[in-house]
C-alpha cells in the first residue's frame, strides 16, 4: 500500500482552491469594490483568493500533464510518521488543558519508555529534569509564563 | 568615509562586554538549532523573538543576528559530519563535505567549510556598510507608488526567479497574504476573514506559522525518511586546522566568485539556499576535473559555503534599507523589527542611527566569535547529534510549542502550529516553496497600505504606478518578472517546434 505522489498533488491542489474559495467568500462579507477611498476592506483578499484558486488549478494541471508515477509515501515511511505525529496530538491535548510543563513530562516519558525502549526510571529522570531545566529557563530567567494548569495551581506556582 | 565613521561608532556599541556575551549565547544557541534536525534558523529566530521583547532593540538584534549565524554554521557541521542538512541552505554543503569527512578528512572539510563562510559573511558585510547609507538615502525618495512597486518587484522575483513551478509559488504567497489578512484590517478596522471565531480577531502571528511551517514540518519529513546517522568518529586537531588554514587561500577564485553569487543573489529575493546550489553548480561547471565533484572535491565545500553565507549577510541590507527581507529568516528578523516599534526603511537610518551601526558592527564581530567558537564545539554538538531521537525528538517538539505559546500566550495557537506543519510538511514534499509564504505575511500588510494609500493620493488611477520614472521603472521589472515564466515557457514551446519541424 502505497500514495502516489500524483493523487497527493492532486488533493492538495483541490484544498488549495477550497481555501481560494473561503477566502472569496469571507471577503465578499466587506466589500470588494472601489469606494471613494480607494479599494473597501475586502477589495485585496477577494483577489487573493481568486489567485489562490487560479493557483490550485495549474498546479493540479501541471502535475496532471506531467504525470509522474513516483510514490508520495509508503507503508513503512506512513508508520513512521504516525508513530511520532499521535503522541505529538496526545500531547497538545493534554497541554491545553494540564498545561506545558505536565503534557511535555508526560509526552517525554511515553516516547521515552515505550518507542525509545528506555526503563522507567530513566525516562522519570530525564523527563521530569527536562522540565524543571524549561521552568529554570522561561519562568526565571526570561521571564516568559508558560500555559499552567490544575497541578500548578496545586503546588502554588504562578 | 561617513559610513567608516558611523561603523566605528557601531563598533564602540557592539563591543560591550554585554553585546559580546549575547553575541556567544546568540551563536551557541544558533548552531544548537542549526545543528537539531527540524530546527532551522528561521524557526530558532521565531522562537527565541518572543523572549527578546523586554530587551532594547540593539542588544535584542545583535542576539538574533548571531543566533542567525549560528544556525547557518551549524547546518555545515551537520551537512559534513553527518549528511543531514540543518538547514535546508547547505543541502549543497553535503554533496562533498561528506565525502571529504568520510575519507577522514573531516577537520579539513569543517575548517574549509567555517573559513569560507566566515570569508563570504564579511564580503557581505563590507557590502552592507557601503551601500547601506546610500541604497537608505536612495529609498528616501519613496513615496507609497514606489513602496508598493518595490513589494511587487520581491514578490514578483520570486515567482520569476524561483526554481518551483509558478503556480505553487503564487499558492504559498497568496495563502501567506490571505493569513496575513486575517483579523483587524489596519486601514477601515473592519474585521477580516475571522469567520466568527473569536480567537482570530488578533489575526494570526506569523512566528507561529513559522515555528509550523519550518519546525513541526521539517520534523515530520525528517521521521518519515527515518532518521539514519552516518556519523563520522570527529576529533578535531588544531595542527590540522592550522594546516588548513594555510592551504584555504588557495582556493580564492572560487571564494571571490562564490562571495559574489552569493551577495547577488541575497540582495535580490533568491536567498542562501539558491545562491549556494548555484554557485555549487558555477564551480563544478568551471571546474577542470568536473567528474571528481561529489567525490570530496574542498571546491565543492569552499563554494556553496561562501555563497550561502554571503547571501544570508546581504539579505539583511533590502531589510533594513528597504523594509524588503529576502529571506525567510530576515522576514522574521523584519516582524521582530516591527513587534519592538522600529520600523524598517530607509528612515531607519536616520532616525535609529546607532540601532543600524550596532547591528553592523555586530555583523562583523559576530561572524568572528562564530568562526572561532564553531572551530571549538564540533565535538561537543556532534555528541548532541548522538542522543537518541526518542529523547531529543519530543524536546524539540515541545520547545516548539513552548516557543509559539510565549508569542501571544494562546492555548489556540497549539492547534494552529499542528495545522502549520502539516501543511509545511506537505508544501515540503511536493516542492512548493514555503519562504514566499513567509515574506507574504509580514509584508502583505505593508504592501495593502502602501497600494490603498498610493490609491487615496491618486483617488483610485492606476496611472500612478507609471507617474514618475523611479516608480515605473520598479514596476516595470516587476512586471517582467512576473511574466518571465511565460515568456520561458514560450520561447521553449517555439524552439520545440522549429527543432521538431
Amino acid at each position: 500500500m502505497s500514495i502516489s505522489r500524483f493523487a497527493m498533488e492532486i488533493v492538495v491542489a483541490l484544498a488549495v482552491c477550497i481555501a481560494g474559495a473561503i477566502v472569496v467568500t469571507g471577503a465578499m462579507e466587506f466589500g470588494i469594490r472601489w469606494s471613494e477611498s480607494g479599494p473597501e476592506a475586502g477589495y485585496f483578499p477577494f483577489y487573493v483568493g481568486l489567485l489562490l484558486i487560479f493557483g490550485g488549478i495549474g498546479a493540479g494541471a501541471q502535475a496532471v500533464f506531467a504525470r509522474s508515477d513516483s510514490v508520495f509515501l509508503d507503508r513503512a515511511q506512513l508508520q513512521r510518521l504516525v508513530s511520532f505525529f499521535v503522541p505529538m496530538l496526545i500531547f497538545v491535548i493534554i497541554s491545553v488543558f494540564l498545561g506545558l510543563y505536565v503534557g511535555t513530562a508526560v509526552y517525554l516519558l511515553v516516547v521515552m519508555r515505550f518507542q525509545g525502549g528506555y526503563r522507567w526510571p530513566f525516562s522519570l529522570v530525564v523527563s521530569i529534569g527536562t522540565v524543571l531545566f524549561f521552568f529554570v529557563i522561561f519562568e526565571v530567567w526570561f521571564q516568559v509564563p508558560l500555559l499552567k494548569g490544575p497541578l500548578e495551581e496545586f503546588l502554588g506556582i504562578y | 568615509m561617513e559610513n567608516f565613521a558611523s561603523l566605528m561608532h557601531g563598533f564602540s556599541l557592539a563591543l560591550t562586554s554585554y553585546h559580546v556575551m549575547l553575541m556567544i549565547v546568540g551563536v551557541m544557541l544558533g548552531l544548537l538549532v542549526g545543528v537539531l534536525p527540524g530546527l532551522g534558523a528561521p524557526n530558532g529566530v521565531s522562537l527565541l523573538l518572543p523572549l527578546t521583547f523586554s530587551m532594547d532593540p540593539a542588544s535584542a538584534i545583535i542576539l538574533l543576528a548571531s543566533m542567525y549565524w549560528g544556525a547557518l554554521f551549524g547546518g555545515s557541521t551537520t551537512s559534513i559530519l553527518f549528511n543531514i542538512p540543518g538547514e535546508p541552505s547547505s543541502v549543497a554543503t553535503t554533496f562533498d563535505g561528506h565525502p571529504m569527512a568520510r575519507k577522514g578528512e573531516a577537520t579539513r572539510a569543517l575548517t574549509l567549510a567555517f573559513m569560507s563562510a566566515g570569508f563570504g559573511a564579511l564580503i557581505g558585510v563590507v557590502l552592507i556598510t557601503f551601500l547601506s547609507s546610500w541604497a537608505a538615502r536612495f529609498a528616501l525618495r519613496f513615496s507609497a507608488p514606489e513602496y508598493f512597486g518595490v513589494y511587487f518587484l520581491a514578490f514578483a522575483a520570486f515567482i520569476g526567479m524561483g526554481s518551483a513551478s509558478p503556480f505553487k509559488t503564487i499558492v504559498s504567497m497568496m495563502l501567506g497574504f490571505a493569513l496575513g489578512a486575517v483579523g483587524m484590517d489596519s486601514v477601515t478596522g473592519s474585521l477580516r476573514l475571522t469567520f466568527g471565531f473569536d480567537q482570530l480577531l488578533p489575526g494570526i502571528s506569523f512566528l507561529v506559522a513559522v515555528i509550523g511551517l519550518f519546525g513541526i514540518g521539517e520534523l515530520l519529513v525528517t521521521m518519515e525518511e527515518g532518521l539514519a546517522f552516518n556519523s563520522v568518529a570527529t576529533r578535531v586537531s588544531p595542527r590540522e586546522v592550522g594546516r588548513t588554514i594555510l592551504e584555504w587561500p588557495r582556493y580564492w577564485v572560487a571564494l571571490l566568485r562564490s562571495s559574489a553569487v552569493g551577495c547577488w543573489m541575497g540582495i535580490t529575493p533568491g536567498g542562501p539556499t539558491a545562491a549556494s546550489f548555484m554557485s555549487y553548480g558555477l564551480a563544478q561547471r568551471w571546474s577542470r576535473r568536473p567528474e571528481e565533484f561529489g567525490e570530496g572535491r574542498p571546491e565543492g565545500v569552499v563554494s556553496p559555503e561562501t555563497a550561502d553565507h554571503a547571501a544570508g549577510t546581504c539579505a539583511m541590507l533590502p531589510m533594513l534599507a528597504l523594509g524588503v527581507p529576502s529571506s525567510a529568516t530576515a522576514a522574521v528578523m523584519m516582524g521582530g523589527l516591527m513587534i519592538w516599534g522600529l520600523n524598517p526603511g530607509p528612515m531607519l537610518f536616520t532616525e535609529q542611527h546607532d540601532f543600524v551601526w550596532a547591528l553592523i558592527a555586530s555583523m562583523y564581530l559576530g561572524n568572528v566569535v562564530a568562526v572561532v567558537l564553531v572551530l571549538m564545539t564540533v565535538p561537543l554538538f556532534a555528541a548532541i547529534l548522538r542522543i537518541p531521537f526518542a529523547i531529543i525528538g519530543p524536546i524539540i517538539v515541545a520547545v516548539c510549542f513552548i516557543g509559539a505559546y510565549s508569542v501571544n500566550s494562546n492555548a489556540f495557537d497549539f492547534w494552529l502550529v499542528l495545522v502549520f506543519g502539516v501543511v509545511g510538511y506537505l508544501f515540503k514534499k511536493l516542492d512548493y516553496p514555503l519562504a514566499p509564504l513567509v515574506l507574504a505575511m509580514v509584508l502583505g500588510d505593508k504592501a495593502e497600505d502602501a497600494f490603498r494609500q498610493a490609491m487615496i493620493m491618486s483617488q483610485g488611477d492606476l496611472t500612478v504606478f507609471w507617474s514618475n520614472p523611479l516608480a515605473a521603472t520598479i514596476m516595470t521589472a516587476g512586471l517582467l518578472l512576473l511574466f518571465m515564466p511565460l515568456v520561458s515557457f514560450g520561447v521553449r514551446r517555439v524552439r520545440r517546434l522549429s527543432v521538431k519541424s
